[in-house]
């Protein structure tokens, strides 16, 4: 009995600190009051709001999104052939480029940004935006092959090879057979790099300019210069539509499966 | 059936371009110009850097902090998974669903509710006042203090998946042996639990230990411009003052380290493998 009640004490203490900081941030982006505070001064929804009419908190947002979408779409459309044939094929040198795609989750981000800046857009005039969406799509593709692999390993080759010897071309048997059964590995391998893609921060702090900036950068900057609740209102809505996008993620997905 | 070298070829191709073009080849001159100081090898760049005291100490801060986070989030991880692993299948379930879950919210966001909890007129403040401990509001916010508990909540999931699972994977009737046969639930942790969820450890260990190394939100949040770690370190020497030497050499050092963290996990992944 008394081991049941110290394991919900430790479970409860545990809890507390890793989610108990989200509701303060929920309550302090409610507060009337002109600083941030908690317990809340009145209720208003007025930050709530007020992060909407923020000019540059919409346009970093539309960046942000922009980036997540078709950095992790690039990813799986050059990440996904890569899972096909390091499942497929004996290559010589697959555990080479296992690791080549790999490498961006061992070189920190930060350094990745800077690198790009230096030796890309500096030189070569390179478009900040297209600099950005090379980052953001190097980053994802980790992700997308080993989600995708993980999907691909558990499909057994004689289907397809069925398909081609019944007639059907590769390219064909590998839409029509392998692409539907490694639906559920794709969609959950976009949802895991939208997610990472969206919260990033350090590969995108040098690539930022005039007008260009991702949403959890223009937060930071956002946060050197005010001290209004609208951040934390801003960060409560983004922590609602991360749990949103798991939860659904879940629900019709089984995402954890795959992750 | 499907040998054609060709083909695979072809389909490795477009991904192995792209990473050396965009994220290969420009980390390599990168870290290159670092050794490179007025054209030929030397480690002038490494020498000046380390012998710099605000260099040496944001270095050395950055070790302190992440073997302080990863010793802390193994000794919490071990008390909360022994009581998940304890919880039924579907209490079990539930509980690491929710510990998952805030991997998923941006760590700004996360970060962000520690100045709310922290800061001069913070809960922790408001709460010593009421009771009288303090005279003046304590500074807890911009110090290693305030990046300590930040950088925990970040990573403390990490650590508390890898042993839960590690905790699964154990013979369940071993620890309920070891009491039977007299051992105190000091000694069963020690020569039973420890040594065989060893790889639970190291596994979330490391991930904690370099998520904690290369971390740049909660020092840049919680730390303020003044007590700086590896990351911030970089960011500050390239905006103010055009130091690509030092970024350079911060570069090396947080692949270098980033870079054994993952051969130690690659290595104890085969060794299971072989097993």
């Amino acid at each position: 009995m008394t081991s049941r009640i110290l394991s919900t004490a430790i479970l409860g203490a545990v809890m507390i600190f890793l989610i108990g900081p989200f509701f303060i941030i929920v309550a302090a982006s409610l507060s009337a009051g002109e600083t941030l505070a908690f317990p809340p001064q009145g209720l208003s929804f007025r930050w709530v709001l007020k992060v909407f009419e923020i000019e540059s908190f919409r346009s970093s947002f539309a960046m942000s999104m922009m980036l997540a979408v078709f950095g992790t779409l690039a990813a799986l459309l050059i990440g996904t052939p890569v899972s096909y044939a390091l499942a497929r094929y004996k290559l010589p040198l697959g555990e080479t480029i296992r690791t080549i795609v790999s490498a961006p989750i061992i070189v920190p981000g930060i350094v990745v940004g800077l690198a790009l800046l230096r030796y890309l857009v500096i030189p070569f005039g390179f478009n900040l935006t297209l600099a950005l969406f090379m980052a953001h799509t190097a980053l994802v593709l980790p992700y997308a092959v080993r989600v995708v692999s993980a999907s691909m390993t558990n499909l057994r080759s004689d289907i397809e090879e069925a398909a081609v010897l019944l007639g059907c071309s590769r390219l064909g048997a590998f839409l029509r057979v392998v692409l539907p059964n490694i639906r559920g590995g794709i969609l959950a391998a976009f949802i895991l790099g939208f997610v990472t893609s969206f919260n990033q921060v350090p590969v995108s702090l040098f690539l930022s300019g005039p007008g260009i900036r991702t949403l959890p950068i223009d937060m930071l900057a956002y946060l050197e210069t005010t001290y209004d609740p609208s951040v934390a209102a801003l960060s409560a809505l983004l922590a609602f539509m991360s749990i949103g996008i798991v939860f659904l993620a879940e629900r019709f997905l089984g995402f954890s499966r795959y992750v | 059936m499907f040998q054609s070298r060709a083909e695979s070829l072809a389909l490795v191709l477009p991904a192995m371009l792209f990473a050396a073009v965009i994220f290969i080849a420009p980390v390599l001159i990168l870290l290159s110009e670092g050794l490179r100081p007025a054209g030929s090898w030397s480690l002038t760049y490494y020498i000046s850097f380390f012998t710099t005291p605000l260099n040496l100490t944001v270095f050395l801060r950055t070790l302190k902090l992440g073997a302080l986070v990863t010793v802390s989030a193994a000794v919490i991880g071990y008390a909360a998974a022994l009581c998940i692993v304890n919880l039924s299948p579907k209490g079990r379930g539930q509980m690491v669903g929710l510990i998952v879950l805030p991997l998923m919210i941006s760590p700004v966001a996360r970060t962000y509710a520690w100045i709310v909890i922290l800061g001069r007129t913070g809960i922790v403040n408001q709460a010593l006042g009421a009771l009288g401990l303090t005279d003046a509001p304590l500074r807890i916010l911009f110090s290693e203090t305030a990046i300590f508990i930040g950088l925990l909540q970040l990573f403390l999931p990490l650590m508390i998946i890898s042993l839960v699972s590690a905790l699964e994977n154990m013979p369940r009737d071993a620890i309920s042996a070891a009491r039977v046969l007299g051992a105190n639930w000091l000694q069963v942790f020690w020569k039973v639990i420890l040594p065989l969820t060893k790889e639970g450890l190291v596994i979330g260990g490391t991930l904690v230990f370099t998520g904690s190394l290369t971390a740049y939100i909660t020092p840049a949040i919680l730390g303020g411009s003044k007590v700086l770690m590896l990351e911030t370190l970089l960011y500050q020497r390239v905006t103010i003052a055009n130091d690509f030497a030092s970024a350079s050499v911060i570069a090396m050092i947080l692949i270098v380290m980033s870079f054994s963290a993952n051969l130690l996990l690659k290595r104890l992944a085969t060794a299971r493998a072989k097993r």
